[in-house]
């Protein structure tokens, strides 16, 4: 049957050689694990693309919507299993996991040398390539329309406002307007799911076609005898080797979809001024930088072009043909030197930043269970229920209080605010506030209520 | 899959004399063996299949034969409407100038191992390869399908609703038609809904119209079962024949479906037209003090069953 399917099909379309030229292509000194970082990265980006539309299915592009259809999203359940928040859990982790494969990826090539002559135009597509990642990681963040989003895309976009001559306009149009709203989203939906796809595959395709054209670079050392000698084709011992690679990843990238899902924070609230924003991880590292430059302008104008500059003039500045990199001690020190930094920074980025509780999720309930019994709401307000008297308490999670201070607020409040008239509550057992204080951190963090179960 | 596949080269092949016999055109090799089998030379239009045993040497020139000019052309036509006509462009640059190709054709592992043994690893990991994949795909496909399906099975609530009248405020056998503000859910959104039913108030048991249809037939669900009263039959507005709302007419007292003129009785028997079903009575209860509340059901259209949708 399957004889005859192929049968019928390659006197139509020619598959057998289609298949032959797709998978006997030589790779010059044989298959070898160094060389499936390219493989995983395609794999993420197809991963991203499936659960991305995935998403799309359920998701509503308005202000008024985003964030509901987002909680949906997370809500949806199919026998039992929350597949909802596994879909974005795939889809969030990926885009980080994107962003490592590449940089892995970009990193490799450069070591290897395989920038070099002839393949100067191919790491050209590939730096186009990297420009998309981070614009796709950039233009998703908002989508879920939460503080983090919200917030995150005011400072990312204001950024670009500071572009002498050109940036207001271009922030503005971006925006859809001075502020953000209902444009904003809009447009960085459509960028995020129709123009950057379309680019993706587009540049993904010609990254691709100009590999085949120009060949593989193989292995830095060897005569080309050598190579020649144990060539191999790409089909079967690579493919292997690829598909391993990707079944790695798409292991790690469903063990922190299912053991770290994704947070929603608090739908945005434009007038929540005490939020500080945090950026993806992956742009710690330029966070903590730009606060060292000064003036602003300079840091946030000159490193991406310097970026910019350093990876688009790479392979023509470097033009010895000489590849291994044990022969390029500069080129290797520098990129020590650059790693290190960016490492260096993002962990002092990190360490500046408000760590938020992390919530056990079981306590979570119970704590919820306290503060109920407890009276809290007499005082708090919570989501536009309760009383006037305290602060209200609706996103108390994310301002970052430590499970120690929360405790301290419950048995004596005084020794915060000395005015305050909060009563001490000393009768809770030592239990009940672990539990209250895991409730408070998650408030305005997760816990929503659950859309699909309709009153 | 002994089928031979062609590689396009293209460099002059000689005679033993040094006379051009034409330039190779492809080579010929079987696939699963990776073994040349010939050599496709064109001289001027036509294509000749020069077995390999006839080829000497092997240049990055030119490849030499023992082929005489004269015994040339009685070597069998190529005919390449029988072969892959591949377009040069289709190969990676350097492909054809790859002559060591003729030698080292075979893959690396072939020519350690042997044919037989490489090609059995060969096929292992062939099998590898599709487990991996198909193990990445399920593991993918089954979420997404239960995703796509979470939606389209999320369990609907019953929920009871007031239409804020009163049973004694109704006339007797005659169908009124009551709308009431209702919210429809779709995922995230609720949208508010005018929803509307049709009320018909019996004398009591002893009416021989109380008794709706659908529960002469044995259709109804034990909650519509649970929920029924003598004294009232509440009928869903939606023909069950493919949905449109059947209009009541007073003077022949009947239910029409404009549609395709579907017709009840005033307990939903149908007794004309296409509908597969009598109308759809739906649960209702009548407090003490005969405010009506009802749940409103929707029920699958075109099928004689009475089957509730989610
Ligand atoms: S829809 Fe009512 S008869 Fe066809």
């Amino acid at each position: 049957m399957g004889h005859k399917i192929f049968a019928y099909l390659d006197e139509r379309i020619r598959i057998s050689s289609l298949m032959g030229f797709l998978l006997n292509e030589p790779i010059p000194g044989g298959s070898r694990w160094a060389y499936i970082p390219g493989s995983m990265v395609f794999f993420v980006l197809i991963l991203q693309f499936v659960t991305g539309m995935m998403l799309a299915f359920y998701y509503g592009g308005t202000p008024d919507h985003a964030w509901d259809s987002v909680n949906y999203i997370d809500h949806l359940t199919y026998n039992g299993v929350a597949v909802g928040r596994l879909i974005r859990g795939i889809h969030y982790w990926g885009s980080s996991i994107m962003v490592i494969a590449v940089g892995i990826h970009l990193l490799q090539v450069f070591l290897w040398g395989a920038y070099k002559r002839p393949r100067e135009i191919m790491w050209l597509v590939g730096v186009l390539l990297l420009a998309l990642t981070m614009t796709a990681s950039f233009s998703g963040y908002l989508l879920p329309w939460d503080e983090r989003a919200y917030w995150g895309t005011i400072v990312g976009t204001n950024m670009i406002g500071l572009v002498p001559f050109v940036g207001e306009v271009i922030k503005d149009a971006i925006r859809g307007g001075v502020g953000l709203g209902a444009l904003t989203l809009s447009h960085f939906f459509t960028l995020h799911t129709m123009i950057l796809p379309t680019l993706f595959i587009l540049f993904v395709l010609l990254h691709m076609v100009i590999f085949r054209r120009v060949g593989p670079a193989g292995p830095f050392s060897g005569s080309p005898e050598k190579l020649e000698a144990t060539k191999d084709t790409f089909y079967p011992r690579q493919v292997l080797m690829d598909s391993f690679g990707m079944l790695a990843i798409f292991i790690v990238i469903l063990a922190l979809a299912v053991l770290r899902p994704p947070e929603l924070e608090s739908v945005a609230n434009p007038s929540n001024a005490a939020y500080s924003p945090t950026p993806a991880w992956y742009f710690d590292w330029i966070f903590e930088l730009l606060k060292l430059i000064r003036p602003e302008i300079v840091g946030v104008v000159g490193l991406p072009v310097l970026i910019a500059i350093v990876l688009v003039f790479l392979p023509f500045v470097d033009r010895k043909p000489v590849r291994s990199p044990f022969r390029r001690p500069i080129s290797v020190l520098s990129t020590l030197f650059v790693l290190s930094a960016m490492l260096g920074l993002s962990i002092m980025a990190e360490n500046g930043y408000k760590k938020l509780v992390d919530v056990d999720r079981v306590a979570m309930v119970r704590g919820q269970g306290v503060f109920n019994t407890a009276g809290c709401i007499g005082c708090h307000t919570l989501f536009g229920k309760g009383g006037k008297v305290g602060p209200d308490l609706s996103e108390e999670g994310l301002v970052g209080h430590s499970e120690h201070w929360l405790t301290v607020q419950f048995l004596n409040s005084k020794a915060h605010f000395p005015d305050s008239i909060m009563p001490d509550f000393t009768y809770l057992t030592p239990q009940q506030q672990h539990d209250l204080a895991m409730y408070i951190s998650s408030l305005g963090r997760m816990g929503w209520p659950d859309p699909t179960k309709t009153p | 899959m002994d089928k031979e596949v062609t590689y396009r080269v293209g460099i002059p092949v000689m005679g033993p004399r040094g006379e051009t016999l034409g330039r190779l055109e492809k080579v010929l090799l079987t696939e699963s063996r990776h073994l040349v089998t010939g050599l496709i030379v064109r001289a001027l239009e036509s294509l000749h299949i020069l077995p390999l045993d006839r080829v000497t040497e092997v240049s990055a020139s030119e490849i030499r034969t023992t082929v005489l000019p004269e015994e040339f052309h009685g070597f069998p036509v190529f005919d390449p409407t029988q072969y892959e006509e591949v377009p040069p462009w289709f190969f990676p640059p350097g492909h054809h100038i790859e002559l060591g190709a003729l030698v080292t054709i075979k893959p690396l592992d072939v020519r350690e191992q042997g044919e037989h043994e490489a090609m059995s690893r060969r096929a292992f990991m062939g099998r590898s390869v599709a487990i991996v994949a198909a193990a990445i795909g399920v593991s993918l496909l089954v979420p997404i399908g239960g995703y796509i399906m979470a939606a389209a099975t999320t369990p609907m609530k019953d929920s009871w609703r007031e239409l804020g009248v009163k049973l004694q405020d109704l006339p007797f056998d005659e169908p009124v038609g009551h709308s009431f503000r209702a919210v429809s859910v779709s995922g995230w959104m609720r949208v508010p809904e005018e929803k509307s039913v049709w009320l018909i108030r019996h004398s009591g048991a002893s009416d021989p119209a109380s008794e709706p249809e659908d529960q002469v037939l044995g259709l109804d669900s034990p909650l519509e079962l649970k929920d029924s009263d003598p004294r009232l039959t509440v009928l869903s507005p939606i023909c069950p024949h493919l949905g449109c709302e059947p209009q009541w007419h007073k003077g022949q007292k009947l239910f029409i479906c404009p549609c395709h003129h579907s017709i009840y009785q005033l307990n939903g028997n149908r007794i004309g037209g296409p509908a597969p079903r009598p109308m759809d009575t739906l649960p209702a209860r009548i407090a003490d003090d005969g405010a009506i509340s009802v749940i409103y059901e929707q029920f699958a259209i075109g099928i004689a069953a009475k089957k509730r949708l989610a």
